[in-house]
């Protein structure tokens, strides 16, 4: 009787041990897009491909083949490409329909425009460096009222890198 | 002095003296080879093939079509009378006859009056683009691929890199984007390449309708409140990102150049719609291309000015209009010389005008024939090879003619050199190795 008692005891003990409450824990994980650094672009964009992620871009909105086809003869007859790409820009920025931040955005929320702008153009984050300078670059600018996210924009879509993928 | 300081001051001032002339406040390496013979250079080139028995030879249709008629049609580049009858070669006022109206001449004195004619010069090649290739080049174009910029550097190239020119003082205003026109401006050799290329235009497409919906609503951007910081932003980030010189996908202009270009850009369509620009009295086509490089040289006054002709490339399958091309780009060349030497003050008396067909035509015709049933002629035989050349200006011997139809004198690759020769770097350019080594200025084939 007493090695029944025993048994039980210990069989018991052995229970208790081994049910164990499931540790759930909850690390709180925030969903968040990667980019790498992206800066290896040694692709050229075609001149139909470059204005058709641009006007997607500034318009949100796709562009016929008839306006990019335009756009290539026009890009083809100018022997600067950076330069004729500036002047169409420039005539995109004066289009009723092209959708921009705010400058109130630019200059109250700096950082995240300025993150958002590389992002949209060169589908990579910002460097500490660049990060540094923009906001340097848009707060010594405060003042200048012409100084707006239209410029900002019209350097980043004439920059060297948004011609490469 | 001491014996050491003695010499240590010796050697510096030496060293000086000999390094301090090459240092020109161009910005150039080298003193140039040779004294320029003139400050600016205009090179009109009759793309599309030029037949040397309807020119220079002035035979009409005599050596054409079977009819006994000969006559000169290029009145402003050469001395001759007019054919006296089958005149098509004109404009057609309504209810006349295709052609029967010829156009006025607009110089006083012909080309050849003026200046110099080579008669009967040689092409390198009877095609399109192995002949523009040829004369923009001066190299004989072998294993050159279509659809490829120049293997050979172009006589921008060693403008730019030997004159010591800016980008806004070398042009290369092309007739189409078709036949790979726009790849001329630059050639892709490793030792020069696109950072010495030409500005170009094809004034057609550019200030035509498809430039007017993409580029003519342009704004016009603040120089210092707005183009700076835009440059500035721009330039920090291409510092950034450091573009191959292989991949650049253009060629460079400076920050000021950019703005004096995008600015002549706005002001050409203001012009254009106040009927301001200085075209030829008779113009559409070649007209046109001439009219705008004449604005291209009247705002920039470029050190070297390039201007490529193509309608007379329609003899294929029209030769009545191959005619009335020929007559009209003779009228935009006269208009042309008038206009350098009459509405732009710093280039008068300062220029030297050339020009050269790419090739000729063949010997024999095709059997396409026109509303008048006159056959085509296509290019690619010998006697596409020979062509007809000539220069006017400054310390061009007026009223000469060289060689003739049995002593031919001078290629077409020497117009590269001749250029070099006229803005002071021949010896460079021969040094570099890279052109036909028959080719010599026509300067010194006189």
């Amino acid at each position: 009787m007493h090695t029944f008692k025993l048994a039980f005891f210990l069989l018991l003990l052995i229970g208790v041990s081994a049910c164990k409450k499931k540790d759930n824990n909850n690390y709180e994980v925030i969903d968040t897009n990667t980019y790498g650094n992206n800066l290896d672009k040694d692709k050229s964009k075609s001149n139909i491909e470059f204005h058709s992620i641009l006007r997607t871009n500034l318009f949100q909105r796709p562009s016929s083949i008839n306006e990019l086809s335009r756009i290539d003869r026009v890009m083809q007859s100018c022997g600067d490409k950076a330069l004729i790409n500036e002047v169409i820009i420039s005539n995109y920025m004066n289009s009723a329909n092209v959708k921009l931040p705010s400058r109130k955005m630019m200059t109250d929320s700096t950082e995240r425009f300025i993150e958002e702008t590389f992002i949209r153009f060169f589908i990579r984050r910002p460097t500490e460096a660049e990060k540094t300078w923009f906001s340097n670059f848009i707060n010594a600018n405060k003042s200048n009222p012409n100084f707006r996210p239209e410029l900002v924009y019209t350097a980043f879509a004439a920059s060297d890198e948004y011609m490469f993928y | 002095m001491k014996r050491r300081e003695f010499v240590i001051k010796s050697a510096t001032l030496a060293a000086g003296g000999m390094v301090l002339p090459y240092i020109l406040p161009s910005g150039r390496l080298f003193a140039r080879t040779n004294a320029p013979k003139a400050d600016h250079v205009v090179l009109v080139i009759f793309g599309g093939g030029l037949r040397q028995q309807d020119s220079i030879l002035q035979r009409y249709l005599a050596d054409s079509q079977g009819y006994n008629v000969e006559g000169n049609i290029l009145y402003n580049m050469l001395e001759g009378a007019a054919p006296a009858s089958k005149i098509a070669y004109g404009l057609t006022p309504a209810g006349q006859t295709n052609g029967s109206q010829p156009i006025p001449r607009i110089l006083s004195q012909s080309l050849q009056k003026q200046g110099t004619i080579f008669q009967e010069m040689r092409a390198i090649s009877g095609g399109h683009y192995g002949g523009l290739n040829s004369l923009i080049t001066g190299s004989r174009v072998q294993g050159q691929g279509l659809k490829v910029r120049p293997m050979n550097p172009t006589i921008f190239e060693y403008a730019r890199r030997f004159g010591g020119f800016k980008a806004t003082e070398t042009w290369f205003i092309g007739n189409t984007i078709s036949n790979s026109v726009p790849l001329l401006n630059s050639s892709k050799h490793p030792d020069f390449g696109l950072q010495y290329g030409a500005n170009f235009f094809a004034p057609g497409i550019t200030f035509g309708s498809d430039g007017y919906a993409a580029l003519s609503n342009a704004k016009v951007y603040h120089p210092q409140e707005e183009l700076e910081p835009v440059y500035k932003m721009k330039n920090f980030l291409d510092n950034t990102f450091n573009i191959k010189k292989g991949d650049m996908p253009g060629i460079r202009n400076t920050d000021d150049e950019k703005t004096q270009i995008k600015e002549f850009i706005a002001n050409t369509f203001q012009r254009q719609a106040s009927g301001l620009l200085p075209m030829p009295p008779v113009s559409g086509g070649d007209g046109s291309t001439i009219g705008y490089a004449a604005e291209v040289l009247r705002v920039f006054k470029p050190k070297l000015l390039v201007v490529n002709l193509s309608n007379i490339d329609g003899c294929h399958g029209n030769y009545t209009g191959y005619l009335q091309a020929m007559h009209r780009a003779d009228h935009a060349m006269g208009f042309l010389w008038n206009y350098i030497q009459t509405q732009i003050p710093e280039m008068s008396g300062k220029t030297i005008m050339a020009f050269a067909p790419e090739c000729g035509r063949n010997l024999q015709h095709n059997p396409i024939q026109d509303e008048n049933d006159w056959y085509g002629y296509d290019h690619g035989d010998s006697n596409s090879l020979r062509v007809f050349g000539g220069m006017v200006g400054q310390n061009v011997p007026s009223n000469l003619l060289v060689g003739n139809e049995t002593n031919p004198v001078g290629k077409v690759t020497d117009m590269a050199l001749t250029i070099a020769d006229i803005l002071g770097f021949k010896d460079e350019v021969k040094a570099a190795g890279l052109i036909d080594f028959e080719s010599m200025s026509l300067f010194d084939r006189i």
